[in-house]
């Protein structure tokens, strides 16, 4: 992600009020779920690619207003555990328009994914495809390929995927074996900056589906595209329709009869939430202020070590600026959201808002020092 | 949801419309629904399968109950493992019978369709030649020192919570609770379909049975064709009971039957080539 992280200081006296009003009903830290934003989202996104069927990446953030939301708008759901499923379930949402992706699973996951309804299920070797032969009645597989993509902040080709020499082999192997293979999948990273490697995916892809078509007598037609649909947190304003034109130009290359999906996760969620956590405590260092927050690096900002982001934060104070940092609530010295910013003076009690705060953070958050969690509280949708 | 998706294949699927939701629960990863559908009545879903519909139930019941207690003809015991719903009871309470024992597993299961299903069990729970127990059946086949003429294993489908009753430890217990010349017969899917399913019961029940076999009936909303039934006894003759044998003890009976009759009940044993030949190819 680099540097570059922005920092907003000051906010108009109704928005301002809007969290203000937040904090005063249910306290900090605070995750705020706007669903609006979340539907503005999906329908960007939806119509950036023109039939290819979204999958909510349940994993970017598992949570039941979410999912009732993108359930509401007909998205389905890429789940890649039991407990996601559960999440699912206990919300009546069918595992029919739900894909299982993580392509390592023990015997007992496949079972409960059946029962869930789920019957699409990823590989990538032949180890995995072998564990799949007792339900091959029952489902359809997609062979996840490796692809890196130089632009992505975080790398999903490393750990899975098979090379693209390997995929003729294991296509067979699946035939034997009596497995239905419907077509390919590839995750090119996530928060890619362009759709380079998308575009280049999708090209290796259908040459290999087309030619092992060729071969066999049943062909492939699915092509699933992953994720790696980039959140804003610059706040540049991302064009995603502008973001989408390479890959729908790829896209329109393929055979009208094939099926097209993908698992955005970030895209979706990200601008979606945002944090509220409240100043707890100050200290003077070395001329430098140091503010104590109820949420940090443990909590909803666990995103800034495992998915390497850093969130737009924003001040609703403003005046005459100071070195400060930004310290979470836990006693490791690691917990610290913003080293060296340039700060108004803040009090206790006063608010530090987190943007873009949707995907990969409440996700990874830990249970270290015992600390409460930042409630998810859902703002209604102005109908 | 407005409309049923069934999830047991990934390539295809039948879709219900559902008119009215009578009954939704979600426990322990379950997933039950009884509802409303303008063609078939009310239908029971688990787990995104198809259970029973109150239009095609009948086809099902029928052949379960009537072929092996009218190919046996001196009936006295019946063992149903399953069938929570109340209609296999509700068949086999048609014949003279001294007492069924059923095994249930989930006493709300009976209770839920008692209350929402009430067409299917017909008021047949509150026979007093019914013995009900609460129980896994794969316990009760394993404990139970009584011996039955017939066994009905009205099981769910083998992913899910009636996975040991397609076992091959079931199917010896089982043989081991019938009575000399007692004949098993088992729900085993939708063969056009579900080839293994087919395959590994044969090989699994195969064993523990002088004769083991199939026998078939359509069950529209088992899509997918011919429903097969699995058939294990020590007595061969069973299988081929003659017609006017059959007509004979289908009179007596006074059964009223809207699928099965004697001439079906022998027909259904021939299976279809691809059937015979799935089996022929297992080893
Ligand atoms: C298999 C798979 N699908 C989808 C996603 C979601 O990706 P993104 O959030 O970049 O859209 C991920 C992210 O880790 C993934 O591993």
């Amino acid at each position: 992600m680099g540097s570059g992280r922005r920092i907003m200081i000051g906010a108009a006296p109704d928005e301002a009020d809007v969290w203000q009003a937040l904090v005063a009903e249910h306290g900090t830290p605070l995750l705020v779920f706007d669903p609006a934003v979340l539907e503005r989202q999906y329908h960007r996104l939806s119509n950036a690619l023109p039939g290819v069927e979204l999958h909510y990446a349940v994993k970017a953030h598992p949570n039941e207003h979410i999912v009732r939301t993108l359930d509401a708008l007909g998205c389905g759901f890429d789940v890649a555990s039991a407990g996601e499923m559960d999440l699912l379930m206990d919300l009546k949402i069918s595992g029919r328009r739900t894909i299982h992706t993580h392509p390592i699973k023990k015997d007992r996951e496949i079972r409960d994914a059946l029962r869930f309804g789920a019957t699409t299920f990823v590989v990538d070797n032949l180890d995995e495809l072998a564990k799949l032969v007792p339900y091959r009645e029952r489902i359809g597989i997609l062979l996840r390929i490796s692809f890196r993509s130089e632009s992505a902040t975080v790398d999903l080709s490393r750990k899975f995927g098979c090379a693209i020499g390997e995929v003729a082999g294991i296509v067979a192997a699946a035939g034997k074996l009596g497995l239905h293979i419907k077509g390919l999948s590839f995750h090119a990273g996530s928060q890619c900056e362009h759709a380079g490697q998308h575009v280049e995916a999708i090209a290796r892809c259908r040459q290999l589906m087309v030619d092992i078509g060729k071969s066999t007598s049943v062909p492939l037609s699915t092509l699933d595209i992953g994720g790696g649909f980039p959140a804003d947190y610059r706040l540049t304003g991302i064009d995603i329709d502008a973001w989408c034109g390479p890959l729908r130009k790829a896209l329109a290359d393929l055979p009208g009869d094939w099926h097209l999906l993908a698992e955005p996760g970030r895209y979706l969620v990200a601008p979606s939430v945002t944090s509220i956590t409240t100043v707890t405590g100050k200290s003077e260092r070395h001329g430098v202020t140091w503010y104590y927050l109820d949420d940090g690096i443990y909590g909803s900002y666990s995103g800034q070590i495992f998915d390497h982001t850093v969130y737009p934060l924003q001040i609703l104070k403003t005046g005459e600026t100071r070195r400060s940092i930004l310290a979470g609530p836990t006693c490791d010295s690691i917990d610290i959201i913003a080293e060296d910013v340039q700060l108004p003076e803040l009090g206790i009690g006063d608010l530090v808002i987190g943007h873009q705060m949707g995907a990969y953070t409440a996700a990874t958050k830990t249970r270290f020092n015992s600390l409460p969690d930042a409630r998810l509280v859902c703002r209604e949708s102005p109908s | 949801m407005k409309h049923f998706k069934e999830t047991l294949y990934d390539s295809l699927y039948q879709e219900f419309r559902i008119d009215k939701l009578y009954f939704e629960s979600r426990t322990d990863h379950q997933h039950l629904m009884i509802f409303h559908n303008a063609r078939l009545g009310r239908v029971m879903t688990l787990d995104g399968i198809v259970q029973t519909t109150e239009a095609d139930e009948f086809i099902y019941h029928e052949m379960m109950s009537h072929v092996p207690l009218l190919a046996h003809g001196q009936v006295r015991h019946v063992l149903i493992i399953g069938g929570g719903d109340g209609a296999m009871l509700r068949e086999v309470l048609h014949h003279p019978v001294a007492q069924v024992t059923q095994v249930e597993i989930d006493q709300a299961v009976i209770e839920m369709a008692r209350q929402y299903l009430p067409n299917h069990s017909a008021g047949a729970y509150d026979d007093p030649r019914l013995q009900l127990i609460i129980a896994d059946g794969m316990n009760f086949v394993r404990d139970t020192d009584d011996r039955f003429d017939v066994i009905i294993c009205d099981s769910t489908d083998p992913i899910g919570p009636g996975e040991v009753l397609f076992s091959e430890d079931f199917y010896a217990q089982a043989k081991r609770c019938l009575a000399p010349g007692g004949i098993l017969v088992t729900q085993n899917g939708v063969p056009f379909l579900q080839p293994d399913e087919l395959n590994t019961t044969a090989q699994r029940m195969g064993p523990h049975f002088i004769d083991s076999s199939f026998y078939c009936a359509p069950v529209p909303t088992y899509y997918g064709g011919h429903m097969a039934f699995g058939w294990g006894t020590d007595n061969r003759t069973l299988r081929h009971v003659e017609l006017p044998v059959l007509q004979a003890r289908f009179e007596k009976s006074g059964l009223q039957t809207r699928y099965y009759n004697p001439a079906i009940h022998q027909a259904a044993f021939a299976l279809p080539q691809y059937m015979l030949e799935s089996l022929a190819g297992r080893d």
